[in-house]
């Protein structure tokens, strides 16, 4: 265990229950006196940073319950950042901030004895005061058909996060206990009768109380704050397994994956080809395998076939070979090849996780993460201690692709349990590009603004004595994520694409999708790819580092990338996170959730209020029937579908209107502080040329809460669009993929489970992977230097395919007793040159002709919106 | 713009034959040698190599029956139509010296020397890769498919040819115009669509004497048994070929057919009028169409032309190049998408989901043309539009095209 967090313990034994002890600790442990003129500046974080790269990777849950993660969610108390108050403060922003540094260098040279286990990130856990217990006596009731705490106490229980502890994760219909007000959802049921319970021995100790007509139950109130008295400190974790994973491996769990692996044709390899002489030691020009070690892994074994295949097929055919399919015991693998001077790097698939073009794209993908992380191959590979980092994402990255490519932990793959199904093609999800939620005006306005004044670290207005001191960092952009979509973006769009093939790799998608983050903070070294490695010379880069600060909370994700060196103070080696800036932009995160966005964007998501997909039903209508529909569809529009889709809007937001009241928001507003004060000030002069006459707004009570209202309330205005001509709907999923600016239009995930709609999916991917490398091949041959098109060898009748289309018949797989009727429908793609390319594919039931130019445009039309 | 074919042992790695296509250099020694060692080193990894992609260029290694290794490098084709390529170049070797031959090897060198009859077959058969150059003779070709001609005419010949049929005393025979089939008894449709097609190829192949008599195993119905295929000259540029035993000689074939045919020679020439067109001049086409492509996928047999219009007689400079998008459409898209490949039926469970999705209709869209290919039951009509077109009238076009073809009587489709 960490030594800090040891000497923490011992802290908060010798001061008892304390309101904050997290703070107490902090005041002791550094000697300067900065921390105490704020309550939230400590650095909870401070400990995870790595020694020697300064790298940071922090996160903090709260607890929940299995696949139950709504339920706690609402009783998590938003993390106040108090950073408003700090605002106030009147002493120079700057000098504080130096301070600061002192006093992190100060706190540094506590003795630190390195942890043995994990060597790059470590976790601190987080805890707090304990909550109320409950006493609670219950009557027995039977229900045999449910299982015995249900039946017996009429509770569901489930585990709290550690895996130990008994949670009520709910109640049966007509169970008692639901009327018990002291028993919520969350609790931690702490003993029956005095029995102590664990998930362990919760039926054993049952069982024996099954003749008692009433028992008494201890409940302790868990979710929002931490218990964290009983349990031994080790054993106290509110992080899932995933989140475990994402931080780092335990020794045992990466041993026992990495024999699974070797069980599969899966892994990657890195080599020196100079090296490979006869004379050499057997793996002397290995520069990096996983899985390891070298002798069980199929790609190491055989290394020889592609390092031959490689020079071979480049002397026949002077090309480069990009992939090789093989059967490795009748199982069919893929392997892609990227060559780099004399290094060459192999990476290996089975066909049952990605197909070729699948392959292609996920390779290409973990290499330009390697090179945000790391500046090139050589470096991520050779240096010795990036080493852990590297293996421990392939363990990941492996099990993911084992596992159909969907996010899992290691035991997956290690206990043997079942699998994902064979997996589902992707498309969307491999291509190098963000699946971007397009917000309405007023929102997007707010979210830049704020994305604008964090970037612009502006900080006079908070300063009386005059600023001597060079600030630190320069944000060279940063970019907004919700539920893994991209909601704004400040970042050049190379770099947008860095960051987020990075956030996907690396699995923060899935954490902020799946997970209730507390605090996740990333602080890391990178490459953007508009800072080193572009080959554009003209654009002179200042000499400097490049740090990614990613922030997330809830379901919200903020990444900043900020550059030192230039016209900040010079870099320094091995720069661990700056407290100030990384407060700078939670608060900005936290700003932004003031603002009700990620309400917005959830709002978004669910009702999804852009173009609409549906998904198939049995054809109970002709094909005459649309096509008469189609003359009528045009004037029902205009009356038809508008009030009921409002009213059902409108009465939602009376619901948010309420809820509004009630939620902790309001609480807040009284101490936002001269950050927001400054905000207001501007909205006020911005709203004021706006909306100058007749804006309900007064002006001198507008606050968060009311923008925040304005914001929220905008979607009741929008209405669901319909992108395909005609009456009904027969538009199953749409895609706009730009390559050039980085960004995915296309509907929210499939909320609606339908085998048929699956099955049209996959075949639609597969569709689109062809079509996308058709026009792949078009952008090429327009891209070429006309000198080089004589003599190219493509061929010539696929030098010009911009709209490619196939129509598919698929039977009706939901519905057993309809097997017979089938559905068609059409699958589309289409590729625009100007003003840069872009590519649409459409899908849609085949019923009413679609034109496939216009669907572009209306899909264009609802992001210019 | 160019394609190897290289044949070796598969135990010594013997080089057998080594065919190219294209302005290219034969592939030197040290390369056959290499493209050979990583697939037998693959084996001892208990891997087989299967192909490999470039950017422009497809190779396929593809070993049949532990016994010989084809490697195949092609530009500007798909991986499945190079391995379906290399499939038929087997087929072809099996055809002239024997499945038995193959699997024993016990004389190379005499092997070696038997193949050389082979060479027209396999140079023929990479004729039908889609290499992207408008410069081969031979672009109307599609593999694993043998091309008819639809004359007028086809009728009449058929009732003489099957006449002809029982003078010989054999079921399989047909008649070939430019090395299309004209017409065919229903035995020799009932071949695998590969025999017919090399069948075809051979009656063309080193056409010097009026007449030939050649050996020929079945790669499909008879890889151990020989038979004669026996094809005579009636006039030329038409074939007349039979499949028979032992009897009877060529002599009397050849008499049989000039008995036969003698008072067919009207009908034959003016048959031979209808190449290069391939196709009723009679039936009504729609202006729009620069050419056609009608495949039926059971019998393995297509029907191209590249300028369907009467008045098009005179050859203009890009007809041929028609043909090659033709091709390329048929083998990027229609083969993709509309045929289902034969592979999945072998694991059915696996492919059950993407089986249920079943291609029929497919199009795409270029700066200089349009194509559109629609599928009712095993017919597939491939069409080459201008680019002017609207693509929502391709499909009504096609549809109506495609009907009118395999409904028409006159057709013998």
């Amino acid at each position: 265990m960490d030594v800090e967090e040891q000497r923490r313990l011992l802290i908060n034994q010798n001061n008892p229950p304390e309101n904050s002890s997290e703070e107490e600790w902090s005041d002791e442990s550094s000697d300067d006196s900065y921390y105490s003129d704020s309550d939230s500046s400590v650095p909870e974080w401070e400990s995870s940073i790595h020694d020697t790269t300064g790298e940071l990777l922090f996160i903090d849950c709260h607890p929940f319950v299995t696949q139950n993660i709504d339920t706690t969610k609402p009783k998590t108390p938003l993390q106040p950042f108090s950073k408003d108050q700090l605002r106030r403060s009147t002493r120079g922003k700057f000098l504080r901030l130096i301070r600061r540094r002192e006093s992190q260098r100060h706190s540094r040279r506590y003795p630190k004895t390195p942890d043995l286990d994990s060597t790059t990130n470590k976790v601190k856990f987080h805890d707090s005061q304990e909550g109320e217990e409950k006493e609670v006596v219950l009557k027995l009731s039977r229900k045999p058909e449910l299982g015995l705490p249900e039946s017996l106490l009429g509770i569901s229980v489930g585990t709290l996060s550690d895996g130990n502890r008994v949670m009520v994760a709910g109640f049966p219909p007509d169970s008692e206990a639901k009327h018990e007000k002291n028993i919520k959802i969350g609790d931690w049921l702490k003993s029956v009768n005095n029995i102590p319970v664990t998930n362990q021995n919760l039926n054993s100790v049952l069982d024996k109380l099954s003749d008692k007509h009433e028992v008494l139950l201890k409940l302790q109130r868990v979710a929002g704050v931490e218990v964290t008295k009983d349990p031994p400190i080790n054993e106290l974790n509110c992080q899932s397994r995933f989140v475990r994973e994402l931080v780092g491996f335990g020794k045992e769990d990466e041993q026992l994956l990495l024999e699974k692996l070797a069980q599969y044709p899966i892994g990657i390899l890195y080599l020196n080809t100079d090296k490979l002489s006869e004379g050499n030691p057997e793996y002397d020009d290995v520069i990096y395998s996983y899985p390891l070690p070298f002798q069980k892994s199929v790609l190491c074994q055989s290394r020889g076939i592609f390092i031959t295949l490689n020079h071979l097929i480049n002397d026949v055919t002077r090309t480069k070979p990009q992939s090789t399919s093989f059967f490795h015991r009748d199982k069919l693998c893929h392997l892609t090849y990227t060559q780099e001077n004399n290094k060459l790097l192999l990476f290996l698939f089975p066909d049952s996780c990605a197909s070729v073009k699948e392959s292609v794209l996920i390779s290409n993908e973990i290499k330009r993460m390697f090179l945000f992380m790391y500046q090139s191959l050589d470096q991520c590979f050779t240096i010795e201690s990036n080493r852990q980092q590297i293996n421990h994402f392939f363990a990941r990255c492996f099990t993911r692709l084992l596992n159909a490519k969907k996010w899992t932990t290691s035991d997956y793959i290690t206990g043997n349990k079942a699998l994902a199904e064979p997996s589902q093609c992707q498309f969307e999800d491999v291509l190098p590009v963000a699946p971007t939620l397009p917000l309405p005006n007023e929102a997007y306005m707010q979210v830049d603004d704020a994305l604008t004044e964090l970037e612009a670290s502006d900080y006079r207005e908070w300063n009386e004595e005059p600023l001597d001191c060079q600030r630190l960092f320069t944000i060279l952009g940063s970019a907004l994520y919700h539920h893994g979509y991209l909601l704004i973006s400040h970042l050049m769009y190379e770099d947008l694409i860095d960051v987020h093939v990075f956030c996907r790799q690396q699995g923060f998608f899935h954490l902020s999708k799946t997970e209730p983050v507390k605090t996740l903070l990333l602080w890391k070294e990178v490459f953007p790819h508009s800072c080193n490695r572009s080959a554009n010379t003209n654009a002179k880069i200042p000499d400097g580092k490049r740090y990614l600060l990613l922030v997330g909370s809830r379901k919200d994700l903020l990444a900043v990338i900020m550059e030192a060196g230039g016209c900040t103070e010079p870099a320094e080696d091995n720069m661990g996170p700056d407290a100030f800036y990384v407060e700078e932009a939670q608060a900005t995160l936290a700003h932004i959730q003031e603002l009700g966005i990620p309400e917005l964007a959830d709002r978004w998501i669910s009702t999804n209020p852009g173009p609409q997909v549906t998904i198939p039903e049995t054809c109970t209508k002709r094909k005459s029937d649309f096509l008469d529909t189609l003359s009528k569809s045009v004037s029902q529009h205009k009356e038809g579908r508008k009030p009921e889709v409002t009213s059902i809007l409108k009465r939602r937001n009376s619901d948010q209107n309420v809820t509004n009241s009630s939620s902790f928001f309001l609480d807040d507003h009284s101490d936002s502080g001269s950050q927001c004060e400054s905000r207001r000030s501007r909205c006020d002069s911005d709203d004021s040329d706006d909306y100058g006459d007749g804006s309900q707004m007064s002006n001198s009570s507008f606050d968060i809460s009311e923008l925040r209202q304005t914001i929220l309330s905008e979607t009741g205005e929008i209405q669901p669009r319909q992108l395909t001509a005609g009456k009904d709907n027969v538009l199953f999923h749409f895609i706009q993929f730009d390559a050039t600016e980085g960004i995915l239009i296309g509907p929210p995930e499939c909320r609606l489970q339908s085998q048929t709609i699956d099955a049209i999916l996959d075949c639609f991917r597969n569709a689109c992977h062809k079509f996308h490398s058709l026009f792949q091949n078009t952008l090429r041959f327009k891209n070429m230097p006309a000198q080089d098109m004589a003599k190219s060898v493509m061929n010539k009748s696929l030098i010009a395919i911009k709209e490619h289309g196939v129509m598919f018949e698929c039977p009706f797989l939901d519905d057993i007793d309809n097997k017979k009727s089938n559905i068609k429908y059409w699958v589309v793609g289409r590729l625009f040159y100007m003003p840069h390319p872009r590519e649409v594919y459409v899908c849609y039931q085949e019923n009413i002709p679609q034109n496939i130019i216009e669907l572009a445009f209306k899909i264009d039309l609802d992001l210019a919106k | 713009m160019s394609a190897h074919v290289v044949c070796v042992t598969s135990g010594g790695g013997l080089p057998i034959f080594s065919r190219k296509k294209g302005n290219t250099d034969s592939l030197p020694f040290s390369t056959i040698g290499s493209l050979n060692g990583v697939h037998m080193f693959g084996k001892s990894q208990k891997i087989t190599l299967q192909n490999t992609v470039t950017e422009d260029y497809s190779l396929a290694w593809k070993e049949y029956h532990d016994s010989l290794v084809l490697i195949g490098i092609s530009s500007g084709c798909t991986i499945e139509v190079l391995t379906k390529t290399l499939d038929s170049i087997f087929n072809a070797i099996v055809l002239i010296v024997g499945i038995e031959e193959i699997k024993s090897q016990r004389n190379i060198e005499r092997f070696k020397r038997e193949l050389r009859i082979c060479y027209p077959l396999i140079d023929r058969l990479l004729d039908s890769l889609d290499c992207g150059d408008s410069g081969s003779r031979h672009s109307s070709d599609l593999i694993g498919l043998v091309e008819t001609i639809l004359c007028p005419e086809n009728h009449l010949i058929q009732i003489v040819l099957d006449s002809f049929t029982e003078c010989v005393d054999s079921l399989f025979s047909c008649v070939l115009i430019h090395g299309k089939i004209a017409a065919a008894t229903n035995s020799w449709w009932s071949l695998h669509p590969e025999e017919i097609k090399l069948l075809a190829i051979l009656a063309q192949s080193e056409n010097t004497s009026s007449s030939k008599d050649i050996p020929v195993f079945l790669p499909y119905k008879s890889p151990t048994v020989a038979f004669r295929f026996v094809c005579c000259t009636l006039i030329p540029d038409i074939q007349l070929c039979c499949l028979c035993g032992p009897t009877p000689v060529l002599s009397e074939v050849e008499f049989s057919a000039t008995n036969c045919f003698k008072n067919s020679a009207d009908i034959l020439s003016s048959a031979i009028q209808c190449h290069p067109r391939n196709f009723h001049s009679t039936c009504h086409i729609d202006g729009g169409i620069l050419g056609l492509l009608l495949v039926n996928t059971t019998y393995g047999k297509y029907m191209i032309t590249r300028n369907p219009h009467q008045n098009s007689n005179k050859k203009n400079a890009s007809s041929s190049h028609r043909l090659d998008i033709l091709r390329t459409f048929f083998y990027q898209s229609v083969l993709t998408f509309l045929v289902p490949s034969e592979d999945s039926n072998e694991d059915a469970e696996i492919s059950n989901k993407s089986e249920a999705n079943v291609g029929l209709e497919t199009y795409w869209c270029s700066e200089y043309h349009k194509c559109f290919a629609m599928k009712i039951r095993d017919n597939i009509l491939a069409v080459l539009f201008n680019s002017s077109i609207p693509t929502f009238a391709m499909r009504l076009i096609t549809e109506k095209t495609l009907k009118n073809l395999i409904s028409d009587k006159q057709i013998c489709w």
